[in-house]
This record gives structure tokens, sequence and C-alpha cells, in this order.
């Protein structure tokens, strides 16, 4: 495992999950907590990757993860957690896969040739990855919300020891 | 007795509805604008119905008895992105429930929130342009097509942010932004630099990608909010239809396959 490449990557996702913080108007006070949670979340996503789990896998674990730390973070920062949450997991968005997957449809509008069904399967399943890993990530970021059972982080006790 | 209740309704009614309309248009999800309505509401002893409208949010305000002193509807402005109006919002309703604010100082405080400023627009340039090369990173991306990204997510943005200025149709103005910012990353191609053809078309037009109303469509989705959250996801696809229209535009242009 490559694990210079991996830390360098997540060093990046920080600094995007603050770009789009930045777009989004975040509060100012929240740009490191961002930084630190976008960091976390590719950390995760691309070491999970690295050992070779599913990419939708390994996404949904980097954002429940960000969805963990939402809520320590909603307290201290006194934030609702999504405000956090949701710009730390768009460095996650799969991107790549969203554009392939447009590609292919446009191919597909083309005349049918020999590779067709080649492109018709790539395109799916880019589609399929694209749409899983989305849910993924929405998924993600709810579940400490709905594991709790709380409408707001505010009823959330954190337990220090 | 009964008249001042009425009136009281009346002001209370007019605010959270201005609560609710600025959270929908700033990209909150359902169960957030419907909870902070009735949080505002409880605090004041009213109980709130909400119904969120992709477009306008309706209300009805109910005395303790639960008959109704109160309806009204509210349309919201263009909609976009604006985290701090939310958390704003957020902080005000937990500052009214725990200090008792008059509603006449919380209109005063929402008024103060919507007027606070966004970043510079150069900041807003430079870090989104930075963001961009991040992913390109995350995706493999070698220095010289981060420097291509981070130039193409620069010139992209200047041209969204001047068309919403303009007041294009929004899918336009991200149309016109993914067609600079991928004629940028093209021109390079075309110069004959040996580049990964994927990382910079794909990576440069990230900026574009409708990130909240997806997430929201999902989480609306869950919540059971089910009409709301396929709005917003069709409303994310035909964004993501715009970015690729984009595109394809600048393949043609440069013909590229």
């Amino acid at each position: 495992m490559d694990l210079m490449l991996v830390l360098s990557k997540a060093f990046w996702c920080g600094w995007g999950a603050i770009g789009f913080g930045i777009l989004f108007n975040v509060p100012p006070r929240t740009l490191f907590a961002l930084w630190i949670g976008g960091a976390i979340g590719g950390f995760l996503k691309f070491t999970l990757l690295q050992l070779t789990v599913g990419v939708v896998f390994a996404s949904f674990v980097g954002a429940t993860a960000v969805g963990m730390l939402s809520i320590p973070i909603a307290h201290f920062r006194h934030v609702p957690p999504m405000i956090f949450a949701i710009p730390a997991v768009i460095p996650m968005i799969p991107g790549v896969f969203a554009y392939r997957t447009m590609l292919g449809l446009i191919k597909l509008t083309g005349a049918i040739g020999p590779d067709y069904t080649t492109i018709m399967s790539d395109t799916v399943n880019n589609g399929v990855k694209t749409l899983f890993i989305i849910m993924s990530l929405a998924l993600g970021v709810s579940v400490p919300m709905h594991v709790m059972r709380q409408e707001s982080a505010k009823n959330i006790r954190l337990k220090i020891k | 007795m009964e008249t001042t209740k009425k009136s009281e309704a009346k002001e209370l009614g007019a605010l959270l509805l201005d609560v609710g309309v600025s959270l929908l248009s700033s990209g909150a999800s359902c169960s957030r604008i419907r909870i902070t309505m009735r949080r505002f509401a409880a605090a004041y002893d009213y109980q709130a119905h909400v119904s969120i409208a992709p477009k306008s949010i309706s209300l009805t305000l109910n005395d303790e008895a639960d008959s109704p002193l109160f309806n009204g509807m509210l349309s919201t402005p263009a909609q976009g992105v604006n985290f701090k109006t939310i958390s704003g919002i957020s902080r005000l309703s937990w500052d009214t429930v725990e200090n008792g604010l008059s509603i006449q100082e919380v209109k005063d405080e929402l008024q103060k929130l919507l007027n606070l400023p966004h970043y510079p627009r150069l900041v807003i340039l430079l870090f989104v342009s930075l963001a961009g090369s991040a992913f390109c990173f995350s995706f493999g991306g070698k220095p010289i097509e981060l420097l291509i990204t981070f130039g193409a997510t620069f010139c992209g943005l200047f041209i969204r942010q001047e068309a919403v200025k303009k007041k294009f149709n929004p899918y336009i103005c991200v149309f016109f932004g993914s067609l600079v910012a991928s004629l940028f990353a093209g021109a390079f191609i075309k110069a004959g630099l040996n580049i990964n053809f994927e990382h910079a078309f794909a990576t440069s037009v990230l900026f574009l990608i409708p990130g909240v109303p997806l997430i929201n469509s999902f989480t609306d989705l869950i919540d059971g909010n089910i009409l709301n959250g396929l709005v917003r996801g069709i409303n994310a696809l035909m964004f993501a239809m715009a970015i690729a229209f984009g595109l394809l535009l600048a393949m043609l242009i440069y013909n590229l396959k």
C-alpha cells in the first residue's frame, strides 16, 4: 500500500472541501474543520481503495466518518451538521464516473457498430457506480442522525470520558 | 385578547414564512426547514403545519388548542447555495428558544443575517480553482494537468458568475461555465501537449457539479419527502446535462473524440 500517495490525496481532498465550502459560503469558523473532515473522508476512501475494496463501499465509509464527525463539530462550531458534512463529502463525488457516463450516453446516440455493446455495458457500469456512490454519500452523511434517532444535533449529548 | 393573539399570529406567520423561504432558497433540506419553522413557532407557543413545494412554502399556525390563526404562502426567489444563512438561522432559532427573543428582535436579526457578505470574489475564484486542482490530483493528475485544471476552473467560474449577474437562466449559466472551462482545457490538448485527456476535461468542469441538490435530493427521499427529493434530483440532472452540453460543444469545436 502506498501510504505517501494516500496521505497526499487526503491532504488535497481537504483543500477540495475548503474550496467548496467557500463556494457555498460557509461561516469562516468552520473552514479548518472542513479541511479535517475532507482529509479524513478522503484518507478512508483512498485507503480502502488501495486495499481493493469497491469504490461504492469505500465512499460510504468515508461519508459515514464525515457524518459522525459532523456531530461534535456541530457542537463545537455551533453550525448545523450538514453545513460541515456536505462540503466535506464533495471531494468524494464521482466526477470521472459521471463524465464517462455522459460521454457514453452521447456515444450511444450514434450508429450501431461492432463495439456498441461494449460502450453500452461501460456506460451502464459507470452510471450505476455514479448513482450508488452519490446515494452512499447522502446516506453516510445522515447515518449518525438516523442512528441516534434525533431531529437535531443539539439533542445529542456528547459524552467525554 | 383575541385580537392581539390574532395580530401576533399574523406577524409571526409572516416571519416564519420568511425564515422558511430563506432556508429553501439557500439549499436546506426539507426536514431542516420544517424543524426550524416548528422550533420558532413552539418558542411562541404555536403549532406550525408546514407544506414545502419546490418553489414555495405554505404555513398554517395553530394555537395550543390546535385551532388555526394564520394561513399563508410565500414563493422563493432564485435558488442558490448559501450556508451562512442556514447556519445563522439555526443559531437564531436556538437563541429564540433559549433566550426568549421577541418577534421584532428575530425579524431584525434575520434581516442582518440575510445581508451578511459573501467571501470576496477573488477568494472564491482562487479557492475553488485550488479545489479543482485538488480533485485532479486525487484522480491521479500530473502537475501540468493540475495547472490546467486550475486555470480552466478559474475562467469557467468567472464566466458563470458573470452570467449569473446578467440573470441568465441558471442552467444556461452552468452551460457557459462548462463551455469556457472545457475550451480552456481543450486548448492545451489541441496544442499537442502530452496530457491525459480525461483528467484535464473531467476535472475542469467538476466545480459545476450540483453537489448540494444531489445530496439534498437523497436526504429528502430518505426522510420521506419523496416529491421534493424527485424535484431536486431532476434539477441536479438538468445541471449535469448542462455541463455535458458545454463539454460536448467544446469537443466539437476542437474536433476531439
